[in-house]
């Protein structure tokens, strides 16, 4: 019975290979093949070496993109979490229909354009626009360029990114036991003792996927930071556009795309082991 | 504690709501640059959005590209979501880490292999470049949605189907397609939203032939910030909002008493 039962579950079933082969067939060819096609420039355009990764990895203006994109990367996260928190925090303890139109909203700005969104912030913050309104009759003589800076594309991209981390700690909030919180009440934590004890170690999850989440995007966002940020102040993907549209450098287009890709990997493959990728989005 | 979130929270909601409501007033703005509050008002740009060609011809082309790279993404993810799901083979683990994988790659990383690849192929500049491109990079989320709605699915339906007779062929026509329709329409329509959106990939390989609406919003934007771009904004916000209110109501008409329930976009 045994080794009946052993040999009929080892039959090679034939049916799930040609399920797949379609589509694996169409990875292969119109995602694998581009991929490889940038790992091979990066090596060998112009010629073969390994002097595009040399001056990516050791030229002043690369570096200070680099460094720019992750600490740009990790302050845009921090900020989503200090918004994202609050807001999900209303919505998982407000009424039905106030926590129902909250969710409506961050629906709607998840599902808006990248591009509509980052027109808006160039309406809000342009020179003819509400907030330089607001700093001049509050005081302001000659109010700072705000559009084309570092601060607007940092708020815009705040902007675009929330809802993720909203979703992701929304989510877990929902899902924990009221009683664990009078249980924490009963034995006497109160107000920031009962939230840094209980509460904010019981959202930890959400934090964290939240968190992956729109770091790995922010380090690879093109259009907001090209539209609204400062041309002095590239991020990776940016100066990766420009090498190519302007320059027609593909070797060090490449190079940098490859190493945004490694780093990017990383991140996601130490997310994999610990959570599972499917979690990530959802 | 309870009272500081609560406050915040609410500040949050104008900081989200602000940029996304904005857009409406300036779409009926006669300022010919970003003005704000409008000087007057008028209509003149959703005429100029509507008769110009140079807005009407990117906005067909990218309905053409979104629908036809939905046709061609559920027709590879069907097949091979069954497959996934429903079998236990070797090499499974990665083949379902491989569907997320165009997720996972940035777009930029994407683009510069596409604009390389296609070049050599010949198929830069062209619908059908931008339509394959889009394709691979919708995968990943018409699977999940795909194979959250298959691991739900009650398969004694279908034995029950088979035990009073029905065929392979007529079980999966009249019983697994059926039930699963909603499955379908929702990982359809997330195909179809990855790919209007997708702009990345377009800017480098659209070209002027190929040229898809976020193609062309991008490029307005960084040149003069036409203001017609207010009216696309007011016009794409409220197709979204519809889009997102109507299950809403409905619920809502269904029931008395609507609960919050996780909305689509968190999957």
């Amino acid at each position: 019975m045994g080794i009946s039962l052993s040999k009929l579950t080892e039959k090679t079933n034939i049916w799930p290979w040609l399920l797949l082969a379609p589509l694996g067939i169409y990875m292969l060819i119109f995602f694998v093949v581009p991929l490889a096609e940038v790992a091979i420039m990066s090596f060998t355009e112009p010629k073969v070496s390994l002097a595009n990764y040399q001056k990516v990895l050791t030229g002043a203006l690369y570096q200070r993109v680099f460094l720019n994109t992750f600490v740009t990367a990790a302050f845009v996260t921090l900020c989503c979490l200090l918004v994202g928190y609050p807001l999900a925090y209303l919505m998982a303890h407000s009424k039905p229909r106030t926590a129902m139109l909250i969710l409506l909203l961050v629906t709607m700005s998840f599902w808006t354009s990248f591009l509509v969104r980052t027109y808006s912030w160039m309406v809000l913050l342009g020179n003819n626009g509400p907030l330089i309104a607001f700093l001049e009759m509050i005081g302001f003589d000659k109010p700072p360029q705000l559009l084309f800076t570092r601060f607007s594309s940092t708020l815009a991209m705040v902007h675009i990114l929330a809802p993720y981390m909203i979703m992701n700690i929304y989510t877990v909030m929902k899902k924990i036991d009221p009683a664990l919180i009078r249980s924490a009440e009963s034995l006497g934590a109160r107000g920031w003792s009962l939230f840094r004890h209980v509460y904010l170690p019981l959202t930890a999850p959400g934090i964290a996927n939240g968190s992956v989440l729109v770091f790995v995007i922010c380090l690879g966002f093109y259009v907001t930071p090209v539209l609204l940020g400062s041309p002095r102040e590239q991020m990776i993907a940016g100066l990766i556009g420009h090498q190519i549209e302007e320059f027609l450098a593909f070797g060090l287009g490449s190079a940098m795309a490859m190493i945004l890709l490694v780093v990017t990997l990383i991140i996601l493959t130490i997310y994999h082991r610990r959570f599972g990728l499917d979690k990530l989005w959802g | 504690m309870n009272t500081f979130m609560r406050w915040a929270g609410f500040i949050v909601v104008l900081f989200i709501a602000a940029p996304l409501v904005i857009v409406v007033p300036m779409s009926f703005s006669n300022a010919s640059s970003l003005q704000f509050p409008p000087p007057g008002y008028w209509l003149g740009y959703y005429r100029a959005y509507f008769t110009s060609v140079d807005w009407l011809i990117p906005t067909w082309n990218s309905i053409l590209i979104a629908t036809a790279t939905t046709i061609l993404t559920m027709a590879l993810v069907v097949p091979a979501t069954f497959a996934l799901v429903r079998h236990k083979f070797r090499g499974k683990g990665f083949a379902d880490l491989m569907m997320l994988m165009p997720m996972a790659v940035p777009h930029i990383v994407m683009a510069v292999g596409y604009y390389s690849y296609f070049g050599d192929l010949g198929l830069v500049h062209s619908h059908l470049g931008v339509i394959l491109a889009h394709t691979c990079l919708s995968v990943p989320i018409a699977f999940l949605v795909l194979s959250a709605n298959l691991k739900g699915f009650d398969r004694n339906f279908e034995r029950a189907a088979q035990s009073l007779g029905a065929s392979p062929a007529k079980t999966f026509l009249h019983v697994t397609l059926p039930i699963l329709r909603p499955g379908l329409v929702i990982s359809s329509l997330f195909a179809f939203i990855q790919s209007f959106d997708e702009t990345v990939v377009a800017i480098f390989i659209s070209g002027r032939d190929a040229e898809t609406l976020p193609r062309k919003m991008f490029d307005s934007i960084r040149q003069e910030a036409d203001p017609v771009i207010a009216v696309i904004s007011t016009l794409l916000f409220f197709v979204v909002l519809l889009g997102i209110a109507a299950p809403y109501f409905a619920s809502a008409l269904r029931s008395r008493a609507p609960k919050p329930s996780r909305p689509a976009a968190a999957h």
